[in-house]
């Protein structure tokens, strides 16, 4: 088989991140394209931001004349062949200020334009900072109707999505096209806002892999999500792992005696930043020489801070706010236990980067990362009794911590991106043949 | 004869940087000096020396019979030593006439009545000798912090030997009753409460430059009348010194205001006494009693600027909760670190009333949020204890 053409969908890319999206989706490129060549169209690109042998287009830097020139160039001939075009996706109409995609498709032979006129003020939309923001279902419309222009001039066997924000476009994308969908799913509505949550996002998600020709979720955890939960047939999920990037290791000794725990990530329902604090609490009861860092920051913040000072640790839990790759760093050079108590993860990028750092993990069972972390100390996230004692344990047992943090380094050996990208490729050559 | 009393408190907090975890164990200083004289150099120039310059002025231009009297926190005074000796010679100047009383406070600006007894009685005799050593007098008078005040104190004062204390005025606690006259407190026959008239001094130091105040602009011979026509024998005004020229700008008249108001007082055969003199010379009328603590701030008048949240709470707790080990270290150093961390402002930021009483507290704090000054505060303090630690005091 020839080299296969892949056409990736993208939303967060270093330097525009926001969480672990953004830093996997960079990794699987980089590994795929040893195997394939990649395309990937992203909302925004750093034109200082390049990886080798990979065209990456953002549409903050594509010129309007060049969707003018798509508008004018492609006619209902082109697309003669497709049997049918859903120029209508439901949610589409979602936004008020979004005007009806013609759909009327005239008699062959009459040259006609299929797509709304391109409008610099959707253009201009992806050059504001954020990523998210209000109106970011208004942007995900958008990315999803041009990215679907730029994908007319181009050539590809596979399109290959990255999480909600990305899938309409790839579903408009492979109606265009007839070629087939893979959408990669990183973290889901269940995860973020919990298993009760609906609305749009969860019917874009739901819509999009039921579309999709294959659904790749980055855990078996979320694999069981994806058919349980959003009813998606089994046959068509196959979990791939994500990988770990090498990060630059470094030790630094603590300025102070005690013992420090790690909380990293969002402080939202997902991540457990709650529970992360009820541990603490038990912890400081049994052991006064340990402290806690929360690093990060989200909508449970205050509460967490309100909580810990009606818990009396305000002196032993210590918030930093959002921080830097090199403030991480450097917490992760100083940090004595790692845990990560979170109510769902999908996979869990951080506990391998701890396990980098040689810092033994306390995770939750809830988590794509247990499935591979397999020395790590792990509970059910309610368990705080449990999760107390584990972080106890490795901070009083030095044999267990050696082992535990052996272990990790075992586990790290398989967890590369050049393996995810090994197993995902055979995947979208099953459908290219 | 109608007697004013005016009381004017300065004070400028040691505001703490944005300390954050990673200075943790390693950075021991946690105040943030260029701020700190930022503001003391702006407040002397807007406030401190105009007002003091004017005060001086009207002394000596009605022959000694405009008098008052101000509480400098102690901290404010280390403030001025270091910073500004200029600032601190025209207070000096002030004393020198012998028309201004200076009353007795907590050193460290502290809510250490509430929490310890001892800390409280140490630091009121620090700043007795503070006091002394600038002014040469000896305070007879206490105000306590923000004007806290209820029943159990005024005893403790009594006990200490001030024949006067000062509080606020509280609506709910006289009961319809006016004043404008002195107070006991029910436990305490010695020593006598003054009470703000906070309809008087509030319309000074809150509604002065308020447009949408129906008495704005406010003239010398109106505000005089307002307090020739009322009831009692001696109307308190009390009041920040900052209201002249810092939280009320110059150009809202304020200087121009006080003044003319002597002058318009005496014409309403007014005059002005210091709270010792009222002390000595007016009779106790009626019993004061507060069971739990009062004080000017906020809507409430009571604790809850610097306890009304948990995060409030805690750091109290916390840092009171470190006397035993930080005398234990016998280090000075310490001891003063750990006593400027009481100063009241701290928790005061760390409130998160919202409405008016919240865009008061937010107007002073130097962080864009009161949970950053609970975190930078929290951290502090987490400081301080790791210093104890590796000293081998056991914290708590």
């Amino acid at each position: 088989m020839s080299r296969l053409k892949v056409l990736m969908l993208g939303w967060e890319f270093p330097p525009v991140i926001n969480g672990g999206l953004g830093i996997a989706c960079l990794g699987m490129a980089k590994a795929m394209s040893k195997h394939v060549d990649l395309s990937i169209i992203l909302p925004k690109t750093d034109p200082d931001f390049r990886v080798n042998n990979v065209e990456l287009i953002g549409l903050n830097h594509v010129e309007i004349d060049e969707f003018k020139a798509i508008d004018s160039s492609f006619e209902y001939s082109t697309f003669e062949d497709v049997e049918f075009i859903e120029s209508e996706i439901l949610p589409y109409k979602y936004d008020e200020r979004t005007r009806t995609v013609t759909n009327e498709i005239s008699k062959k032979g009459e040259t006609r334009q299929v797509y709304q006129e391109s409008r610099i003020e959707d253009l201009d939309l992806f050059k504001s900072p954020e990523l998210y923001g209000d109106d970011v279902i208004y942007k995900v419309i958008q990315y999803a109707k041009y990215a679907a222009k730029l994908a007319l001039k181009k050539e590809f066997d596979v399109i290959h999505a990255h999480d909600w924000m990305t899938f309409l476009a790839g579903v408009e994308i492979q109606k265009q096209s007839g070629k087939p969908l893979a959408v990669h799913v990183h973290s889901l509505s269940y995860d973020r806002s919990g298993a009760d949550s609906r609305g749009w996002v969860y019917d874009v998600e739901k819509y999009g892999m039921e579309q999709a020709n294959m659904v790749i979720p980055v855990s078996h955890y979320t694999g069981k999500i994806c058919r349980d939960h959003y009813g998606i047939n089994e046959s068509k999920i196959t979990a791939v792992h994500n990988g770990a990037d090498p990060v630059k290791v470094y030790h630094q000794e603590k300025t102070f005696p005690d013992k420090l725990v790690l909380f990293l990530g969002r402080v939202t329902l997902q991540k457990g930043p709650e529970i992360f604090l009820e541990i603490a609490s038990k912890v400081i009861a049994k052991n006064k020489h340990v402290r806690f860092v929360m690093a990060g920051t989200g909508d449970k913040l205050k509460r967490i801070i309100e909580s810990g000072a009606f818990n009396h640790v305000g002196d032993k839990f210590h918030f930093t706010g959002f921080l830097n790759k090199e403030k991480v760093n450097r917490l992760l050079s100083m940090a004595d236990v790692y845990c990560m108590p979170s109510v769902s993860e999908p996979f869990g990028l951080s506990a391998l980067e701890a396990a980098q750092f040689g810092i033994p993990a306390v995770i939750s069972k809830q988590s794509g990362v247990a499935e591979v972390l397999h020395g790590a100390l792990k509970a059910d996230y309610w368990d705080v009794e449990l999760m107390a004692q584990h972080i106890l344990d490795v901070i009083e047992d030095e044999k267990l911590n050696k082992e535990v943090v052996d272990a990790g380094f075992e586990d790290l050996k398989q967890l590369n991106w050049e393996n995810a990208a090994e197993k995902l490729v055979p995947i979208f050559e099953a459908h290219c043949k | 004869m109608t007697a004013i009393c005016i009381y004017f408190q300065a004070h400028q907090p040691n505001r703490l940087k944005p300390y954050t975890f990673f200075e943790l164990g390693s950075d021991h200083f946690y105040e943030d000096d260029v701020l700190n004289a930022e503001v003391l150099n702006k407040v002397s120039e807007k406030c401190y020396l105009p007002a003091n310059a004017m005060m001086l002025d009207l002394i000596k231009r009605h022959g000694k019979k405009f008098k008052f009297a101000l509480s400098l926190s102690g901290v404010f005074l280390e403030q001025l030593e270091n910073h500004r000796p200029d600032v601190l010679e025209s207070f000096k100047k002030l004393a020198k006439t012998g028309c201004v009383e200076f009353l007795s406070e907590t050193y460290y600006h502290s809510l250490s009545y509430v929490f310890s007894k001892g800390e409280f009685d140490r630091q009121v005799e620090m700043h007795r000798k503070k006091i002394k050593e600038h002014f040469g007098q000896e305070p007879t008078i206490f105000r306590n912090t923000e004007l806290i005040y209820y029943n159990e104190m005024a005893q403790h004062l009594e006990g200490l030997g001030f024949k006067g204390v000062l509080a606020e005025g509280v609506e709910w606690h006289l009961n319809g009753r006016t004043p404008n006259q002195l107070y006991k407190a029910p436990n305490a026959d010695k020593i006598k409460v003054l009470l703000k008239n906070f309809k008087l001094s509030d319309d000074m130091a809150f509604r002065f430059s308020d447009h949408n105040w129906p008495e704005h602009p406010l003239s010398v011979e109106k505000y005089s009348s307002w307090i020739s026509d009322s009831e009692g024998e001696v109307v308190n005004l009390f009041m920040d010194y900052e209201t002249l020229g810092e939280h009320q700008w110059a150009d809202s008249g304020i200087f121009d205001f006080w003044n003319k108001l002597p002058e318009a007082a005496f014409e309403k055969g007014l005059s002005f006494k210091t709270p010792s003199e009222i002390v000595d010379e007016l009779k106790v009328k009626d019993t004061y009693d507060v069971h739990e603590p009062t004080s000017w701030a906020d809507t409430e008048r009571d604790l809850s600027a610097w306890n009304g949240n948990t995060m409030q709470i805690e750091a109290l707790d916390k840092i009171y909760g470190l006397e035993k080990a930080i005398h234990q270290s016998s280090n000075k150093d310490l001891i003063h670190v750990w006593s400027k961390l009481q100063t009241s402002d701290h928790f005061y930021y760390m409130s998160t009333k919202f409405k008016d009483d919240g865009a008061v507290h937010s107007y002073f704090s130097p962080y864009d949020s009161p949970y950053n000054g609970y975190i930078y505060f929290m951290n502090a303090l987490s400081d301080l204890e790791i210093c104890l630690d590796v000293e081998g005091i056991e914290v708590y």
